[in-house]
């Protein structure tokens, strides 16, 4: 779109309307210097008696580089370094976090060279974590978490805290968030660079500074990245960048989504969809409901709309509407030679899972939640669409890299074989035939995200590679499987000598 | 018309409605220092308003435009009459006339408000932005820091 188009169809908005809405104004200014409710106190006295919340601990310090002992071999054909992403720091003084999603990112990277793995953990030194290491407290106020006398926010960058996940553009790093920038670190050091201003020495010069960005951008296979971000307005952004992280394009369109919060979305070869979950935000404040996420509510009555964009030109083209329904995240989309549009997500019934995670954050341990679960979805030319829900719990879906965007044969996904906090299962769904070739951890792990490598590029080859935190010993460790065979476990285990914080996304780099 | 041009006209406008007067009223000096400016690029555009219902409209009853100077920058402004007041400015350090904001309307340059009143996930208030000018007052001084 050119940019003078971008700038006439964008509605003007009057300066600060827009930054994360209204709901903190009607939060009352508190003065106190104690905390109302002792979360932290909460929470660390559950811990003591439920090891399994060890995974949702604060962390204080970030993490030399060490060594990990190693079980089994590495294969020959997985030299690289994997990088994650998650929320780390999540007290400061007399105050903890309320969601999961609020603390400070901290990355962790995994070097696997000449049969060896060594880990180095860092703390993202954000404008906001810099400061706040400084005064030894929190000074801001988060979505959900009010703090004593918070300084004022006059950006989203200001507390963007760069914790969901990262990704490789061009030779840097970037830690991204949601709500704001992209953060640029170093590859080597994981040292803070800066928040990236992605207009700059562009024709978009500073018009797409500090503009919301997703943590699950889509890279093509030539190296290309989509991306898009959604305004509290209602208004969602798109973006084409090239491999470097250049700007190519950008469109805005007022989606009018309120449901506050939009976290992935998908590509095909020729269209972008962004699938709006059935959300919206509680308007009745009570007293214990002022904050961001906890006022984020699932209305049966809305159906999920599919809004489907032009990649040549980021326009909408045309729009769906799926029984009600929530996801975080989508597992892939491709397009038939008819104009079929099928994808895969793995599928709430409910938000509760969102809730659930405040509960966690202030330690208590039974809070079920519903399940997702994979879903398949067709979206047809003539505008009807069809939703099969598979029976078998999936979340964190992966596709190998090299088929993002076109037809996939298998979903990688984690999956709970019990009630657990986490995940604790390690899934590949063949999506042909319905077959599920799976592992279960056991009741002693919490398992995250694993990552498809594919040195070969051919999907069903490679590894899937991921962490899990083993509860009873309070250390982590590094696994990697055969993606042909994930049913015998992991064919190499490299473990710390401490535990890491449970984390969101990540990502491998082939070197 | 571009900001540049709005307060070269809002500035001749005041001081027509200055020689206009026929009754003599007391009026005061306004100072208004500006601090944590990052650069001497570009001009600080200052407007003053007269009320909330002014400032909400965007009518100032007067206006300034001076050099930016790295550090602090202080602007005066003359025989003002007793009443409510707010202050808003803009650092304009590509000195194209503007202030410059992204897609979802927010500045990406430097801005702020009288009392060092600042936005909190919405616009700054007026309320506290808001200072008075008494008649019996010769100078007033009001501070502030820019928000980058």
């Amino acid at each position: 779109m050119h940019r003078r188009q971008l700038i006439k169809s964008m509605i003007s908005l009057s300066a600060g309307s827009v930054l994360l809405n209204s709901p903190f104004n009607v939060l009352a200014k508190n003065s106190n210097s104690d905390p109302v409710v002792n979360y932290k106190a909460l929470f660390n006295k559950s811990l003591a008696s439920n090891p399994k919340l060890i995974g949702f601990a604060n962390i204080d310090h970030n993490f030399k580089p060490q060594v990990l002992s190693l079980e089994g071999s590495i294969p020959r054909d997985l030299k690289g370094t994997f990088y994650r992403n998650g929320p780390g720091k999540t007290e400061r003084g007399e105050f903890r976090y309320q969601h999961l999603f609020e603390g400070d990112g901290m990355l962790q990277s995994f070097s696997i060279a000449d049969g060896k793995i060594i880990h180095q953990g860092k703390f993202i030194e954000t404008p906001k974590f810099q400061k706040e290491q400084q005064a030894n407290k929190f000074l801001y106020s988060g979505p959900d978490t009010q703090i004593a006398n918070p300084l004022p926010v006059s950006s989203a960058d200001m507390v963007n805290t760069a914790n969901t996940n990262i990704i490789f553009v061009g030779d840097d790093l970037w830690a991204l968030w949601e709500a704001g920038s992209p953060t640029c670190v170093d590859p080597e050091t994981l040292k803070y660079e800066e928040q990236v201003n992605l207009g700059k020495k562009t024709q978009y010069q500073n018009s797409l500074k500090g503009l919301p960005f997703s943590a699950h951008p889509k890279i093509e296979p030539n190296g290309d990245i989509w991306n898009f971000g959604l305004n509290q307005s209602g208004h969602i952004v798109l973006y084409h960048l090239s491999d470097k992280g250049t700007v190519k394009n950008v469109g805005i369109i007022n989606a009018q989504y309120k449901g506050a919060m939009l976290h992935d979305f998908l590509m095909t070869e020729s269209h972008l969809l962004l699938i709006l979950p059935s959300l919206k935000k509680e308007q009745n404040i009570s007293s214990t409901q002022q904050g961001f996420f906890n006022r984020i509510v699932y209305d049966e009555n809305q159906p999920m709309r599919v809004l489907v964009f032009s990649k040549t030109d980021l326009a909408l083209k045309k729009q769906y509407e799926l029984p009600a329904g929530f996801a975080f995240h989508y597992g892939n989309a491709w397009e038939e030679r008819n104009g079929t549009i099928r994808f895969d997500a793995s599928l709430y019934p409910n938000v509760d899972v969102l809730h659930s995670m405040s509960r966690t954050m202030q330690g208590q341990v039974n809070n079920p939640h519903q399940e997702s679960k994979t879903a398949l979805f067709a979206l047809n030319p003539n505008g009807t669409a069809t939703q099969t829900i598979l029976n078998t719990i999936s979340e964190f879906p992966k596709v190998c890299d090299h088929i993002v965007g076109l037809r996939n044969k298998f979903i990688y996904h984690l999956s709970s074989s019990r009630n657990s906090l986490w995940s604790d299962t390690l899934c590949s769904l063949n999506v042909d035939s319905g077959k599920l070739d799976s592992f279960d951890f056991g009741k002693d792990f919490l398992v995250e995200e694993h990552v498809s490598v594919c040195p070969q590029r051919k999907e069903g080859t490679g590894y899937l590679i991921g962490t899990a935190l083993h509860v009873p010993s309070k250390r982590s460790c590094l696994n990697i499987f055969e993606a042909k065979n994930i049913a015998q476990g992991p064919i190499a285990r490299a473990w710390l000598s401490h535990h890491l914080p449970l984390g969101f996304h990540g990502n491998f780099k082939l070197s | 018309m571009n900001t540049a041009t709005k307060f070269i006209t809002t500035i001749s406008a005041t001081l027509f409605s200055i020689f206009s007067f026929t009754t003599p009223v007391s009026a005061s000096d306004l100072e208004f220092e500006i601090l944590g400016v990052n650069s001497s690029n570009g001009k600080l555009y200052i407007q003053l308003f007269k009320g909330e219902k002014n400032y909400q409209q965007g009518k100032p009853v007067s206006a300034s435009a001076i050099s930016a100077k790295e550090g602090s920058v202080t602007v005066l402004f003359n025989n003002i009459e007793e009443g409510e007041y707010v202050l808003r400015f803009f650092h304009d350090e590509n000195d194209d006339g503007e202030m410059q904001k992204n897609l979802s309307g927010m500045p990406v340059e430097g801005y702020g408000f009288s009392n060092n009143a600042k936005p909190n996930f919405g616009p700054a208030s007026y309320n506290d932005m808001k200072f008075l000018v008494s008649a019996t007052d010769t100078k007033v001084r009001n501070q502030t820091t820019v928000i980058y």
